[in-house]
């Protein structure tokens, strides 16, 4: 295969490794018809396709077009405020708008945007041939396409969600935000989460797996590192989110009463879920965005970044303290003087390594060849930006002012210059990459003329907020003296707006009829995207790219570079869609790696379904009438998609890249899917960690002794802990047996081990039927809802189990698994964590 | 009962003439200049340092090497980078700017928390909050709309709310706090001119929430005094404003500050 001296990090398993540890197949049966991938023309390609460049383009488009979507409705809440008091928007329609103004750029727009050039950019960067799990890589897309449109759907539900994006309680609940639309928005959300979930477990095995040889974690583009660790928070935070939002929802559909008014701290609960998300998910839109200046300054300026180690150390620094700042969002609840001092100081504390990351990039100038090219002005601009957003936030820091500040439009400035700060250096990168994305060059000069608008309508429309501070925050109504300011504002708004437009015309226009570009169209690049043709072939690298030398090399293909040669000759462009069938690449796999599936799509079709039919639901049923049998009859039709698309996925033979790879420290000895289901349950540690704890918090609000258990006895729970206990057990067996190649065996302990957790099943039915005839019902107080939405969480896991296990066992009666027991192994992993989460819950519900 | 409830008595001595006394509002605009004074230098100085360096260092066409300069090579594997005594240096330098103005601020959040909590001769006043409006409540169990308050004495609320989540906040007297439901949170202000302000919601509440104002009343102390004595409870039954609130609020529990996990 390669050259490599290294032993092949997977413990040399040959053949194809398929994505979920299900779908692993008995022989590695060397089909081509899933990677037919129709040539860029098709439109059916786009439905179809996984690989990494395709999917980062669907990103970059789907989230500019929410970038449209969300300007409009900032333009319109700029034509609102252009004078105090309400004319254009009705007062719940300012509301909406506010708030999914907010939630489409912060979650449609940013991060996606990010995230087309993190797919699209980091496989290359790292010398990959795709991320590890390409069709679960297609799926994030899918999920985010669709949970977008979602929320469109949202507006026309009886209104969309008028709750700001910070969806404060208890006015997230129907009792003050009734529409269906709302439920919408919530469970769009949701459908959002998922898709970051997936694409954090697919891009974190990716980067710590399958980095070029020689590519170790401190030989990392600066790029590259700022996705790692944005992935990393992603990970966790958006985990916590996954809680907020599923306790959300089930007050919203279920009647749950977490967040009810008579629920003792249910404000504060809330407030605690978000910002534990919300604050790392300032530095989650951030980080990318400082990776693009990094990039961008190297390049332009010509000289290596100052003190890259510092830098780095500096972000990895920040990714962990983001996850204890988050009470500086409720110093004016009735949270203690002590807590403020200790959120004050780690919030001082987060701030410092944003100067060094500032003055890094500024001593990088120095001595430089400084070329202004539009990707440039951007990110020079964007640091610009970004060190006035700092400033004020250091206003916001000392508390005595964040008193007076806090939900006023200084926030409002200040979040903009730094958030929006960070797009302007993703507009750079976005201008930065277009020419190896589509091989083609855009205009300079328009460029230029976007960046003169853009920084004209950018500081014309933030800058007066700083002055016109006395303005609250989310209100149409304000005082008369600072209309001037607003006015100022809203012509920024537009000019910043019109910008765009300029942009979308020059870069339809190149890609229409605009230069070719070569591979490498800046000087002084050094990251390994620009050492291949613009754009790159279906399997990116002409042979296969090591650092061993010290340098990019490309080991046993054609165009080897030796640094600063513009490779664009003799490679093949895959433009026409033909040439990759013959690339060279072809020669170093193993087995060729497949490039298309239709599964994502139709699964995450069927996932919308499910969605919307949910939004009609309310306290447990849905609504009366005929829309509800419509919400009914869409949730199964969904479900049925779902389910069949799961099949599909299932029984596809697709072959993801099976290594070996150059680095993969400190995964070395873990295989890609094994490194994938770890990574996911560490996310599901932090979902049940945030609902154990936001039982602790409710529990301890209430008066923890006065609190009475739901269940009054706890011999069912006990009995549960014994089936599930012994059902860990007979999946070490079926593992055993697998490896003795006993088919009977593994049939046999899989057979067991299902009883066992349909035995749990009907055990808590029979308790929960009893409860539900005591009149206990999850909607009863807020003893009940913790009681059962946080076990009917694992419950719910105890049915995905069941349902993989299933599955297994379908194969196992064929004969799988002997020859490879891997795919047991990764389905014991999550039922032993799904043990021990019981383990937790039972003490907690039952005893205590 | 906690080591740190010793802290403002600890920096109390420190801060006398150091931080501004007075009013909030004068509190803060101390504060705030100085911010901003400051800021602003910080601002241009370290921006037009990069501007210049962008002008001085621009790509005059040189051909490389000319200028004995070792640039990026494509395909290069990145060093470690050198420069860490100069960045140590900045990052020290802006470290104590910053920690230096935020500790200096401290004290005067420790003096505006303490003299939340202090003081006898304090006047007591609820605040409930409520879609779409405010009401006050006096200790008689007087309830209002209007806050009425009298010059030059410290005035103490006690906020809440009955149903979502609110901020109530004066901005003529720089005081703002947080009014939820089924908790309360505590917060002063003192005026010293008599006249006619604005209290707002500075919390999303709902379809009403631009427009949730209430006046505040600032009043000679005479006719405050008059005026108070002519009010009486609107609860006749009681004459324990604290009763009230807690009924109001939601049967759930009230003053119940530290709920926060620690
Ligand atoms: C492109 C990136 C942008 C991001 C990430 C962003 C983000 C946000 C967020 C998070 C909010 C708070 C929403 C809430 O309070 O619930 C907000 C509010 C707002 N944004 Fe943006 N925004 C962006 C661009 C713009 C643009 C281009 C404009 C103007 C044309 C704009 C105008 C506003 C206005 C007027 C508000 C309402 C402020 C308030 O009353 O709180 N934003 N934005
Ligand atoms: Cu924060
Ligand atoms: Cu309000």
């Amino acid at each position: 295969m390669t050259d490599s001296s290294e032993p092949a990090p997977d413990g040399g398993y040959a053949g194809a490794t398929d994505e979920l540890p299900a779908a692993t197949d008995e022989g590695g049966h060397a089909t081509t018809e899933s990677h037919g991938l129709p040539p860029y023309g098709s439109v059916k390609r786009w439905f179809v396709t996984t690989n990494h460049k395709d999917v980062g383009i669907l990103y970059t488009v789907t989230a500019l077009f929410f970038l449209v979507f969300g300007g409009v409705l900032a333009l319109l809440m700029r034509v609102e405020l252009f004078a105090p008091g309400a004319s254009v928007l009705s007062a719940i329609g300012y509301n909406q708008t506010v708030s999914t103004h907010g939630l489409i750029m912060v979650f449609w727009f940013l991060s996606p945007f990010a995230f087309g050039f993190a797919n699209y950019v980091v496989p290359l960067q790292i010398g990959a041939k795709d991320l590890a799990f390409p069709r679960l890589n297609a799926l994030s897309y899918w999920l985010y396409l669709f949970s977008g449109l979602l929320l469109g759907v949202s507006f026309f539900q009886g209104g969309t969600f008028s709750g700001g994006w910070t969806m404060y309680a208890p006015l997230n609940i129907p009792t003050y935000t009734p529409s269906i639309g709302a439920s919408t928005a919530i469970l769009a959300l949701v459908l959002f989460v998922a898709s970051v979930t997936v694409s954090s477990v697919n891009f974190l095995t990716t980067m710590h797996r399958m980095r070029a040889e020689g590519l170790t974690m401190r030989r990392l583009p600066i790029f590259t590192w700022t996705i790692l660790l944005t992935v990393w928070m992603m990970l966790f935070a958006f985990a916590a989110l996954l809680a907020a939002l599923m306790i959300l929802s089930s007050d919203r559909l279920l009647g749950t009463t977490y967040f009810a008014v008579t629920s003792p701290g249910g404000s504060i609960l809330w407030t605690h879920l978000f910002w534990f998300f919300g604050h790392p998910e300032v530095y989650i839109v951030f980080f990318p965005a400082l990776g693009v200046m990094a990039e961008t300054f190297q390049t332009f300026t010509g000289r290596r970044i100052v003190g890259r180690k510092w830098f780095i150390a500096a972000m990895v620094l920040v990714a962990l303290q983001s996850f204890v700042v988050w009470m500086h969002h409720m110093f004016l609840t009735s949270i203690n003087l002590q807590i403020k001092t200790l959120f004050m100081a780690t919030t001082i504390g987060i701030s410092l390594p944003f100067d060094l990351m500032v003055f890094s990039l500024i001593y990088t100038t120095i001595k430089g060849k400084v070329r202004f090219a539009t990707p440039f002005l951007f990110t020079f601009g964007a640091l610009i930006l970004f060190i006035v957003g700092g400033i004020t936030g250091v206003f916001l820091g000392a508390v005595v002012l964040d008193y007076q500040f806090r939900g006023t439009y200084w926030v409002v400035a200040h979040f903009h210059y730094v958030m929006v700060g960070g797009v302007t250096a993703l507009i750079g990168g976005l201008y930065y990459w277009f020419p190896k994305m589509t091989g083609k060059m855009y205009d300079e000069f328009l460029g230029k003329v976007h960046f003169v608008l853009y920084f004209i309508g950018f500081n014309l429309l933030y800058f007066p907020m700083f002055v016109a501070w006395e303005t609250p925050r989310r209100v149409f109504e304000y005082p008369e003296a600072l209309t001037v300011w607003h006015q100022l504002a809203t012509v920024g708004g537009f000019i910043l707006g019109a910008s765009f437009l300029v942009m979308f015309y020059n870069l339809t226009r190149s890609l229409v009829d605009g230069e070719a570009a070569t591979g490498n169209p800046w000087a002084y690049s050094t990251t390994a995207e620009w050492a291949i043709p613009s754009p790159p072939p279906l399997e990116n690298f002409p042979g296969v790219p090591s650092y061993r030398s010290g340098s990019l090399d490309f080991l046993g293909g054609s165009g080897a570079t030796d640094g600063g040669e513009v490779t664009d000759g003799g490679a093949v462009v895959a433009r026409d869609g033909q040439a990759h069938e013959t690339g060279t690449q072809a020669a170093h796999a193993g087995e060729p790696e497949s490039h298309a599936s239709i599964w994502p799509f139709v699964l995450s079709v069927g996932a919308f379904f499910v969605f919307l039919g949910l939004s009609g639901l309310q306290e447990g049923s849905f609504v009366p009438g005929l829309a509800g049998d419509v919400y009914l009859a869409l949730a199964l039709v969904g479900g049925t998609i779902t389910m069949g698309s799961f099949v599909g996925f299932g029984l596809e033979h697709f072959h993801a890249p099976t290594g070996p790879f150059g680095e993969s420290w400190p995964f070395e000895a873990v295989e890609n899917t094994k490194l994938g289901v770890w990574i996911f349950l560490a996310s599901d540690v932090v979902l049940f960690g945030a609902f154990i704890g936001t039982y602790v918090f409710v529990r301890i609000s209430a008066g923890w002794t006065g609190w009475e258990l739901v269940p009054g006895d706890p011999i069912p729970g006990l009995m549960n802990t014994y089936l599930l206990l012994t059902s860990s057990f007979t999946v070490i067996l079926a593992l055993v047996a697998a490896e003795k190649k006993s088919r009977w065996g593994v049939i046999a302990s899989l057979t067991t081990t299902i009883l066992l957790g349909i035995g749990f099943l009907v055990n808590k039915g029979l308790e929960w039927n009893h409860l539900f005839h005591e009149g206990i019902a999850i909607s009863s107080n807020v003893r009940t809802s913790t009681f059962f939405l946080t076990t009917g969480l694992h419950a719910a896991h105890v049915v995905s189990g069941l349902v993989i296990a299933v599955y297994l066992l379908a194969r196992a009666w064929r004969g799988a698994y002997l020859d490879d027991e891997r795919p047991i192994e990764y389905f014991g992993l999550y039922w032993h964590f799904v043990d021990i989460v019981w383990l937790f819950l039972f003490p907690l519900f039952y005893i205590l | 009962m906690h080591p740190m409830a010793l802290f403002p008595a600890f920096v109390a001595p420190l801060q006398s003439g150091l931080v501004p006394d007075g009013g909030r509002d004068e509190i803060f605009r101390a504060i705030f200049v100085v911010f901003l004074v400051l800021g602003t230098i910080v601002g241009v100085v370290v921006i037009g340092y990069m501007l210049y360096n962008g002008y001085k260092f621009r790509d005059r066409g040189d051909r490389d090497g000319e200028d004995g300069i070792d640039r990026p090579e494509l395909g290069e594997l990145p060093e470690g980078g050198g420069g860490g005594r100069k960045l140590a240096l900045s990052l020290l330098l802006s470290a104590l700017i910053v920690i230096t103005l935020i500790t200096w601020t401290y004290f005067a959040l420790v003096d505006v928390e303490t003299r939340a909590v202090e003081n006898d001769d304090t006047l007591n006043i609820q605040v409930e909050g409520y879609q779409f409006g405010w009401e006050f409540i006096y200790p008689n169990g007087n309830t209002s709309d209007t806050l009425r308050v009298p010059e030059d004495r410290t005035v103490r609320l006690t906020v809440t709310s009955r149903d979502v989540f609110h901020n109530f906040g004066i901005p003529a007297f720089k005081m703002k706090t947080d009014a939820l439901p089924g908790q309360t949170t505590d917060t002063w202000f003192q005026p010293n001119e008599t006249g006619t302000y604005q209290a707002q919601c500075f919390e999303l509440c709902g379809a009403g929430h631009s427009a949730m104002n209430a006046n505040v009343s600032v009043m000679e102390p005479e006719a405050y005094e008059q005026w108070y004595a002519n009010t009486t409870s609107d609860d006749a039954a009681s004459g324990n404003a604290t009763g009230t609130t807690a009924a109001t609020a939601g049967n759930a529990t009230t003053a119940n500050n530290g709920t926060t996990p620690a």
